[in-house]
Order: C-alpha cells, then sequence, then structure tokens
C-alpha cells in the first residue's frame, strides 16, 4: 500500500533547479533506499517529506507531496504536526547537548504525549529499547549524550526519532559517520523497525541499499532515473545509466 | 642535496627563528609595561590603606561639656558642647604653647576631630567626668609625614607643616602616641575636601548601582535584539541596514553618549541629576551593541545541525531557539556582556557630562540618591593638590582594577558552569 505518493515534484534553489518532475510512490512499511552520486538531488528530495527545505530561504518546492492523501507541499500544513509523524536522523550524528533522557523526552516532552512522569520513563525505555542502545545506557541515563561513542549517538538519534511514534522514518546517509560495526547495528535496527514504520534510506553504500531495502530509487542530476523493487534494480535493471552506476562504472 | 638546498632550508629555519624572537620580544615589551603601571600604582597607591592617628588625652569635663544634669541622658550627651573639650584635648600636647600659637596644634588633627571626641563619649557614657586616651584621625599633612611622603629638607615657608609641627610630630613619634592602621574610614567614608577623611564609598556604591542599572537595561535589550536578528527576522536590506547601525554604534565615541543622556534623560524625561540611574542608562547605550553584537556572533556559532535536530522533531522556531541554540549560546553572550560591562565600568566621559562629577559627600543609598563613580573618582581626586590625594588616586585605582578582576572571575565562573551543563 502507498504511504507516500509524490508526483511530479521540481525543486529549485534560488534560479537553480535542483530537482525535475520527480513521480514516486513510498510503500507503508518497507524500506525504499534512495542512491545516486553525490548532488543529485536524493536528500533534497528527503527533505522534501518533512517540509526540512522550509529552512533554507531560496528553496521552492513544486508539484504534489501526499501522505495519506495529505497534502505535503501546501501552505496550510502544519509543519509541527507533520514532523510529529515524519521523524528524521541526519548524517552526522547530532544529539542536543544534553543528557540521554533528556534527548529522548525532548520530543514527547513538546508534543505533550507523556501525561506523566512514569509514562515518560516508559517511553523513554521503550524508545532506547527499539533503539537497541537501552542496555548500554540504562544506568547512565543522566550523562550528556554527545559523551556517546558515534554509533552510540546514532542510534540515540534513532530512539530520539521513534519517541513520538512517528509513521515514516527518513534517514540521511545514517552510517556514513560510522565503522562498519556500528553500520551493521544500524541496518539490524532498520530492519527492525521496518515492521512498524515506514522507512526512506539516502545511501551512498550500494551494499546497503542492497541489503536494507525493498525498494530502490536511482537519481541522478535531479531526476528519478529508475525506481523499482530492490532485487530489479540491482540485478536486472531498466536503464543502462542505473547499470552504469551499480557497476561502478561511474558515480 | 645540494648546497643551493642546504642554504635555502637554512634560511627558512632562520626567518622562523627570527619570527618567534619577534614574538618573544613583543610580548616582553607588554609585559614590560604592565608591570612598571602596577609597580607604579602599587608603590604609590599601598599607604593609602593605612591611616595615621594621633593619641592624646581627653578630659571629659562636665563643666566645660557645660552638662548640670545629675545624671545626664543621651540627649544630653548629643547636645553638649564639645569645642571646649576637644580643644582642650589636643593643646594639651603642648601647655607651655601660647593661646594666640594654638592653632598649630590643631591643624595636626582632622577638623572633624570634634566628632571624633564626641562620638567616642556617646560610645562609652561612663568616660563622663573621666581623662580618656583617645585616638584622634591625623591630618593629611602629618600623614604624609608619617609615611615619608613628606619631605623635611624644603625650607620652612615653602612648607604646609612647620618646624613646630614636626618638633611636636616627633614627641608624639617617640612617645609611641602615633598610631598607623588599617585604613577602614577610606571604604566606608564618603569623597571629602580633606584628604584624610575622604574615601570611595560613596563612588563605589555609584558604581555598583551604575553597573547594575546599566546591566538591567542592556541585557534583555540586546539579548531580545540579537536572538530575534539571528533567528527570527528575515534577511533583507532592511535587517542589513540594521547590522551595519549596530556595528557602528560601537565605534561611537562614548562622550556623545553622554551627550545623549544630557539631552534626553535629563532634559526631555527629567531624571534626576548625577545619579546612577542616569549613569547606568547612559552606559547601557554604549554595551548594548557590544552585547548584541556577541550574543549575534555566539548564536551564529551554534551547529546547525542542532536546529535541524530540533526542528525535524518537531519543535517550532520559537521552541527551537529557546530551548536549544539560546542556552547554547549563553556562555558566549555572558562573556560579551562582561566585557561589555568592563568598559562601561571603567568609562568617565558620559559620566560626566550627565553630572556624576558632582561633589557627593553622602554614601547614596538608591539608584535615584546622586553619587560619583570609581572612575570619576580618579579623575576628581587627581586634580586635587593635597598631596594626600595622591596615594588616594592610585588606592582608588587599586580598588577599580579588584573589581575588574572579580567581575572577569565571576564570568569565568559563570561560563564554566554553563559550559559544563551544556556540552
Amino acid at each position: 500500500m502507498s504511504k507516500i505518493k509524490a508526483e511530479n515534484v521540481n525543486v529549485y534553489y534560488g534560479s537553480k533547479q535542483a530537482l525535475f518532475d520527480v513521480s514516486i510512490d513510498i510503500a507503508e512499511k518497507e524500506v525504499t533506499a534512495l542512491i545516486g552520486p553525490s548532488g543529485c538531488g536524493k536528500s533534497t528530495f528527503l527533505r522534501c517529506l518533512n517540509r526540512m527545505n522550509d529552512v533554507i530561504d531560496i528553496c521552492r518546492v513544486e508539484g504534489s507531496i501526499k501522505m495519506d492523501n495529505l497534502e505535503l507541499n501546501s501552505r496550510k500544513l502544519d509543519v509541527v504536526r507533520l514532523r510529529e509523524n515524519v521523524g528524521m536522523v541526519f548524517q552526522k550524528p547530532n544529539p542536543f547537548p544534553k543528557t540521554i533522557y533528556e534527548n529522548v523526552a525532548y520530543g514527547p516532552t513538546i508534543h505533550g504525549i507523556a501525561q506523566s512522569k512514569e509514562e515518560m520513563d516508559q517511553i523513554v525505555e521503550t524508545s532506547l529499547k527499539k533503539a537497541a542502545l537501552w542496555n548500554e545506557v540504562k544506568d547512565r541515563l543522566d550523562e550528556i549524550g554527545t559523551g556517546l561513542s558515534g554509533g552510540q549517538q546514532q542510534r540515540l538519534c534513532i530512539a530520539r526519532a521513534i519517541s513520538v511514534s512517528p509513521e515514516v522514518i527518513l534517514m540521511d546517509e545514517p552510517c556514513s559517520a560510522l565503522d562498519p560495526i556500528a553500520t551493521a547495528q544500524i541496518e539490524e535496527l532498520i530492519d527492525d523497525l521496518k515492521k512498524e514504520v515506514t522507512i526512506v534510506i539516502v545511501t551512498h553504500s550500494m551494499s546497503q541499499a542492497a541489503r536494507v531495502s525493498q525498494k530502490t530509487g536511482f537519481f541522478h542530476l535531479g531526476k528519478l532515473i529508475e525506481f523499482g523493487s530492490t532485487d530489479k534494480i540491482f540485478k536486472n535493471p531498466d536503464k543502462q545509466q542505473t547499470q552504469d552506476y551499480i557497476t561502478g562504472r561511474f558515480g | 642535496m645540494n648546497n643551493f638546498k642546504k642554504n635555502f632550508l637554512k634560511k627558512r629555519y632562520n626567518a622562523e627563528r627570527r619570527f618567534q624572537w619577534y614574538g618573544k620580544i613583543a610580548i616582553g615589551l607588554a609585559l614590560t609595561f604592565l608591570a612598571v603601571f602596577m609597580f607604579q600604582i602599587f608603590s604609590k597607591g599601598y599607604s593609602a590603606f593605612q591611616k595615621t592617628w594621633i593619641v592624646t588625652e581627653v578630659h571629659y569635663d562636665k563643666e566645660l561639656l557645660l552638662i548640670d544634669a545629675e545624671s545626664p541622658s543621651k540627649d544630653d550627651l548629643e547636645n553638649a558642647d564639645y569645642y571646649d573639650v576637644a580643644y582642650k584635648a589636643m593643646t594639651s600636647l603642648d601647655p607651655g604653647l601660647p593661646e594666640e600659637e594654638d592653632r598649630q596644634l590643631i591643624q595636626m588633627v582632622s577638623y572633624k576631630y570634634e566628632t571624633e571626641v564626641k562620638d567616642l563619649l556617646l560610645k562609652n557614657p561612663d568616660f563622663l567626668g573621666k581623662i580618656v586616651p583617645i585616638k584622634l584621625t591625623a591630618s593629611d599633612d602629618i600623614d604624609q609625614v608619617h609615611k615619608g611622603n613628606y619631605p623635611r629638607d624644603i625650607p620652612e615657608k615653602n612648607r604646609r607643616v612647620n618646624d613646630y609641627q614636626l618638633q611636636i610630630y616627633d614627641m608624639l613619634n617617640e612617645r609611641g602616641d602615633i598610631l598607623s592602621e588599617f585604613n577602614i574610614s577610606f571604604f566606608t567614608n564618603p569623597d571629602s575636601r580633606e584628604a584624610e577623611l575622604a574615601g570611595i564609598a560613596s563612588s563605589f556604591m555609584g558604581t555598583v548601582f551604575s553597573i547594575l542599572v546599566c546591566l538591567a537595561f542592556s541585557f534583555p535589550v540586546a539579548v531580545l535584539a540579537a536572538i530575534y536578528l539571528e533567528e527570527f527576522a528575515p534577511k533583507n536590506k532592511f535587517t542589513d541596514f540594521i547590522e551595519v547601525n549596530i556595528n557602528n554604534l560601537a565605534a561611537v565615541p562614548s562622550i556623545v553618549f553622554g551627550l545623549l543622556g544630557l539631552g534626553i534623560l535629563l532634559a526631555v524625561f527629567n531624571l534626576p541629576r548625577s545619579t546612577p540611574l542616569v549613569g547606568g542608562i547612559t552606559l547601557s547605550l554604549m554595551t548594548l551593541p557590544t552585547i548584541i553584537i556577541a550574543a549575534r556572533a555566539s548564536l551564529k556559532a551554534v551547529p546547525p545541525s542542532i536546529r535541524e535536530a530540533a526542528l525535524a522533531m518537531g519543535a517550532s522556531n520559537m521552541q527551537t531557539t529557546m530551548h536549544h541554540t539560546v542556552p547554547l549560546s549563553m556562555p558566549g553572550t555572558l562573556s560579551g556582556t562582561i566585557i561589555g560591562l568592563a568598559q562601561a565600568l571603567g568609562e568617565t566621559a558620559p559620566l560626566i557630562l550627565i553630572g556624576m562629577v558632582a561633589f557627593v559627600n553622602t554614601i547614596p543609598g538608591t539608584p535615584v540618591d546622586p553619587a560619583a563613580s570609581l572612575p570619576v573618582q580618579i579623575y576628581i581626586w587627581s586634580e586635587s593638590a593635597e598631596r594626600g590625594f595622591v596615594e588616594k588616586v592610585s588606592a582608588c585605582i587599586m580598588v577599580l582594577l579588584a573589581f575588574l578582576i572579580l567581575m572577569n572571575l565571576a564570568a569565568q565562573i559563570v561560563r564554566h558552569k554553563f559550559e559544563k551543563k551544556w556540552s
């Protein structure tokens, strides 16, 4: 079933066009990987899905992006509510310079999700458990989140993102700053999370896309060249360009 | 390696060594200047923390005090006539002196000696009718003689202390009746025309009140302005224009702000003249741009990834700013504030224009009482001719420097606390 349906999305940074007529169907409770060389627009597209492009003054988005029939690219949209439903994990782990507990509790606090301290403790524990971090930090929840290792920080960011029980999680190269062991942990986590959440992940690692995703989209120079099941894209792509990129002939 | 290359390498190393030496010389020069400056101030000023007393005997004679009552009440003692008693206490130092020469003895103590005689009895009513020893504040000339700051070898007619007074001084000194004690009154007395009585209490309180008023006005305004400009305002020509003007404001000479204070605060709003309230507001005009610039710089220095993290969690702009950006920028903002206040602390020109240069011999209790400030006090005293004020100027500078050091220390501690909390 389709969760997010983008139709003819064009994005401009000032006078420079970054995305050209991108149309894509993102299925519910699946992992969709977006691959492509640097500067191809995959991150730009990802940021359209939770309106993070709003932060950039000169950025302009055209076209239609619907999530469960709700138009995301509309001035009337309540961005705060949208971002409660669409979490994001960034390339560089960016926990708040606050305690581990406060990091996870921040979302539920500002959205008024927990009624009591006990409920909040419960949310923090569940989120950290889902992010496979609980066992490592349960005795030091009041330590500063930025003091953790890179992999732990990224899992903390994932715990923070899932603390508000979003329907969609966007991941912008979540493993590019991590070592292989931490990467493996995050990938395992993604596999677990997709039972409950729809995940869109931007990655530079072809093998990662092949491992974690069910659908893959290949971007090049702002255009979605090919989109289909991961199996098909990696084994038998329709387009020569995709074939070249995947086999490492360019990019 | 051929010769050319060897020489080339040698040249490079030499150049580096030379450069390091230039740096060392520069630091050495700076330290020398600082040392000379400090030595100058301390060697001149330390003696101001010593006060000279002359010990004599006073007879609280009921007749001379004009007290009739058998057991006089507090009021009786308050209203008694101490002139003769005090006069006798001094003239008894040399009973052989003809009456018309008495002034020479009286001039050896401060003009307030009569009050001192009175205060001792008010504190100890049972001294009435008795002969008791009393400490009287020495005049600034005797004070300077005792501290060795007064040359004795110049001709008598050019001296403020004549031979007779020196003789009495030597006699008292031999008897051990000249005391040197820590000068508490320097800190507790307001300004005075007499060097031996002048203290920094009024200017110190004036400075404290001015700085507090300055902080109360400039900090909230500056921080709000910085937050709005940095986090909320659209980036366009108009905000650029504002930014340029804030930077210009920071470069305006302080005396101009003094004129503004005079023209607006005093002339239009009729605020009380010579008060720390007006002084503080005038100074806050000066510190405002400094704090705005520092606060904006430290807001800019907060990594954008933190903002993105908060926004992606669904925080509004306001929540992102208040929960994350502002707390993270606080250490920088605070140190900017301290720098601004430290500038304000040493500022003299604008305060002179709004009348804080007036001679104030009361200690201000509120920001709307007339007061001087420490730097203005230094300026006032440095214009006084009496030798006793020379050491006071240096001592006042020392107090001002100590104040500055304390403020910086407080800033460091506050910074440290915030930084520990946020990273």
